[in-house]
């Protein structure tokens, strides 16, 4: 058992300083791409957009020093991540508030929205997936299958403007905008209510666009398991198709899904962006897309970087698991 | 079809044949080819299909609806386009003063007032009819092009304007010159009118938030158009020379083409059929670009092994980490929007998952029986790349360019929806950021709003069709499940 623990505890060191590495140079790529590229190689100065232009030269070098941006590029650089990790995100720009302070009040209705669909993502298409597999050559897999790639062609903005056209500006069920009403119900049951209304539409539309995709893969990964001995074992046994799929091939496809759903965590991230701009959804998507259009960097890094730690989180906490349930992973 | 390399090309050819033959078999994939010929055909014949620019705007009232819509009877009588040109014989000179001059040039109609040995005044009246039967617009306007040349008469005043008369005779005074006294050529930039001008509003007496068109133009019958030029003429011998253009009056159709207007008054049908060449373009060059990218770095990296390996897919899992939408949308706002670079930043972050793959195949490759002999007698690097591996990965490479296309046309809308896209370049996912910024849900103008979508749909799902069926033709892996 110690010897067991002992080569989890070292896979596990292994893959943290893998993993950490791969933060560092994601945000030397970002940092590479919006501070050094348009600035250092085009030719493109942030403060411009944000200067008075009646100040001075001067008063405009002023500004500039005391938002860092006369240092060399390699202090700025690392001033950035040192910062970054001690989770001090800077001064927005644009609002001149802390980066953290916004971040805190849009944070909890992103991780709704998105969490609310990952969750529900998972849920139905394991169980759609699986009953699609299990009637095999039925009417209902071809119909799952054939929905799931036409569904896979439609565009996730475009799923919220038809479904924001029939239900939001038509039918008038639910609100076109926003992730609450103003002003917001003191009632906390209402209060409740109204937030699941507003986040109608948006979840459907994730829901719509990520589901299919889901339920088929975990069809195709179930179906490369059927023809596997223990299959056959277990049927020979005289379990149902029920107790074969569930207890004896989900958990041999674990693996996989887990880190398809780690995989996924940069997709989550970019479905806040397209949800939360068609839906106005007051998260931090549609806050790093208006960010971006306003040259905001500190908030546009903060964000980034948050989301590249968040995914590398997400894949270690996968690559734990996976060792945890496969102890083969952890030789390799 | 693994062995395209063969050199005899009646080889080739039945290679192609048997591959549409075998194509047959599966109709899903041929559905998707079938489509995505359509979609080529549409966008080489574009400028045939739709010959009105995209770009250009005003060519109707703007949110016109479909001209098909008149059909129904509640749109049947809708304003059409009524673009008038009044040229020198089109005008019908009502009355003028003895002693003026009118002249043709062409279409230019040429005034001529000599002076005299007293002060005088002197008016021409030109008057054009037309007729108009449709439903009051919102919105006309003109454009009066003129030139006034003061010959050895300076003190002399020129002064024009243009009146609107309706059928039961009502007189709305549209244009006014004011007085000039010196030479100007407004030809080049003529002197216009237009029914949503607040200044014209006003001064015709209607409030700043009502629609000139429908409190003018609300009759039905002869319309006057008149022109009318005062010229003051000093004493002395000079002459003065007023030379009229072809004047312009629009009033802008709430009725429009095969799909209406959009919010500036472009064409919504035109503007769909030139997006067929942005998608295109963006999904094969991306895919092309995307999959020579993984494919170079994947075969060294299988190949070389090594140190070599680690930094690439070192660099490859970066990539794969980075939340890619996000930066996208970063870095075009940063740096700015041009196709081109689009182009180049969905590729820059789609060829990790091709390069992981080829990297495992060409590993086993490398380490096989035959390539091994080949480098015993000698083969060097690049032979071996060429003559084993390379002929070998050609199916997952056809497979991936079509599998990627796909995500590439749904990225380049998705970015062109936040107007991230080339604003010169008419696009789907432009088209839809109009749409949703420029008021077409509440007018639920479903006819903007639903067709782009489905464009982009079926594009994609052509080649998301096409490229499962190669992978059921070209992977022998499947071949075997199936």
């Amino acid at each position: 058992m110690s010897a067991r623990g002992g080569g989890l505890l070292k896979y596990m060191g292994k893959r943290a300083i893998d993993r950490a590495a791969v933060v560092i140079s994601s945000l030397t790529l970002q940092f590479l791409l919006l501070r050094v590229l348009p600035y250092y190689v085009l030719g493109i100065d942030p403060s411009f957009f944000f200067l008075n232009p009646n100040l001075t030269e001067e008063q405009k070098e002023i500004i500039r020093r005391q938002f860092g941006l006369d240092e060399p590029l390699l202090s700025q650089f690392v001033k950035y991540v040192l910062s970054l990790f001690t989770g001090q995100l800077g001064f927005s720009f644009y609002t001149r508030r802390p980066v953290y302070a916004e971040l805190m009040e849009r944070l909890p209705n992103t991780v709704l929205l998105l969490g609310t669909s990952t969750v529900l993502t998972i849920i139905l298409g394991l169980i759609i997936g699986i009953i699609a597999v299990s009637k095999r050559g039925t009417r209902f897999d071809a119909s799952v299958i054939g929905s799931s790639i036409f569904i896979s062609a439609f565009p996730l903005f475009y799923v919220g403007l038809l479904l924001l056209l029939v239900f939001g500006f038509y039918l008038k069920w639910f609100p076109i905008a926003g992730s609450i009403s103003r002003p917001p119900p003191r009632d906390p049951v209402r209060y409740v209510a109204d937030l699941l209304w507003h986040m109608a539409l948006p979840l459907t539309a994730l829901l719509v666009t990520s589901v299919g995709g889901f339920a088929l893969f975990i069809r195709n990964l179930f179906l490369t398991q059927l023809g596997e001995d223990y299959v056959i074992t277990a049927r020979a046994k005289g379990l149902t198709e029920r107790e074969v799929m569930l207890k004896h091939v989900l958990r041999n496809v674990l693996a996989p899904v887990i880190t398809i759903l780690a995989l996924e965590f940069p997709g989550i991230i970019s479905g806040a962006v397209i949800t939360e701009t068609v839906f106005s959804w007051y998260g931090v998507g549609r806050w790093l897309f208006d960010a971006a259009t306003q040259f905001d960097y500190p908030v546009v890094q903060a964000v980034l970087f948050i989301q590249v730690v968040l995914t590398v989180i997400s894949l270690y906490i996968a690559d734990i698991v996976i060792a945890l349930l496969d102890p083969r992973v952890r030789l390799r | 079809m693994i062995e395209l390399k063969s050199t005899a090309r009646s080889e080739k050819l039945t290679i192609l044949k048997d591959f549409l033959l075998e194509l047959k078999l599966y109709k899903t994939g041929l559905l998707g080819l079938g489509i995505l010929i359509v979609y080529i055909f549409i966008a080489i014949f574009a400028p045939i299909i739709a010959p009105v620019d995209p770009n250009e705007p005003g060519l109707a009232d703007s949110y016109a609806y479909p001209e098909w819509f008149s059909i129904f009877p509640e749109y049947s009588n809708l304003p059409r386009n009524v673009f008038i040109n009044i040229g020198y014989n089109d005008w019908l000179v009502k009355d003028t003063s003895e002693d003026i001059s009118i002249n043709g040039d062409g279409e230019y109609t040429i005034i001529i007032a000599h002076c005299s040995d007293r002060i005088e005044t002197r008016t021409i009246t030109l008057e054009y009819t037309f007729t108009y039967t449709y439903d009051p617009p919102k919105r006309f306007s003109g454009r009066i092009p003129f030139r006034v040349a003061i010959y050895n008469a300076t003190g002399s005043y020129i002064r024009i304007k243009c009146y609107i008369m309706t059928p039961k005779g009502r007189m709305y005074e549209l244009y006014d010159s004011m007085s000039i006294a010196y030479n100007l050529s407004r030809l080049e930039t003529p002197a216009s009118y237009d029914a949503r001008d607040i200044y014209l509003k006003l001064k015709l007496g209607f409030s700043p938030h009502d629609d000139l068109g429908e409190k003018i133009l609300n009759e039905k019958g002869e319309y006057r158009l008149q022109l009318k030029v005062f010229i003051l003429t000093v004493k002395g011998s000079g002459r003065v020379e007023v030379t009229l253009g072809v004047k312009q009056f629009r009033v802008y159709g709430r009725l429009y083409g095969v799909l209406g207007t959009d919010n500036l008054g472009c064409d919504i049908f035109s503007n769909l059929i030139y997006g067929t060449r942005v998608s295109l373009l963006v999904g094969v060059l991306a895919s092309v670009i995307s999959v020579s990218v993984g494919l170079v770095v994947g075969i060294i990296a299988g190949y070389k092994g090594g140190i070599v390996d680690q930094i690439l897919m070192y660099f490859t899992d970066t990539l794969l980490f980075t939340p890619i939408l996000p930066l996208i949308i970063a870095v075009s706002v940063f740096i700015g929007k041009s196709l081109y670079l689009e182009i180049a930043l969905i590729a820059l972050f789609s060829w990790m998952g091709f390069a992981r793959n080829t990297r495992a195949y060409v590993m086993s490759i490398r380490d096989s029986m035959y390539v091994e002999s080949a480098k015993a007698i000698g083969a060097s690097d690049m032979y071996i790349i060429f003559r084993h591996i390379l002929p070998q990965l050609t199916p997952i490479i056809y497979i991936t360019l079509v599998m990627r296309v796909p995500g590439a046309i749904l990225l380049e809308a998705t970015l062109s929806f936040l107007n991230l896209g080339d604003p010169s370049v008419p696009s789907w996912g432009r088209m839809l950021y109009s749409a949703r910024y420029a008021g077409a849900f509440f007018r639920f103008m479903w006819w903007w709003i639903i067709p782009p979508g489905l464009a982009i749909t079926f594009l994609a799902l052509a080649f998301v069709l096409l490229g499962h069926a190669l992978d059921e033709i070209l992977n022998p892996k499947l071949r075997v499940r199936r």
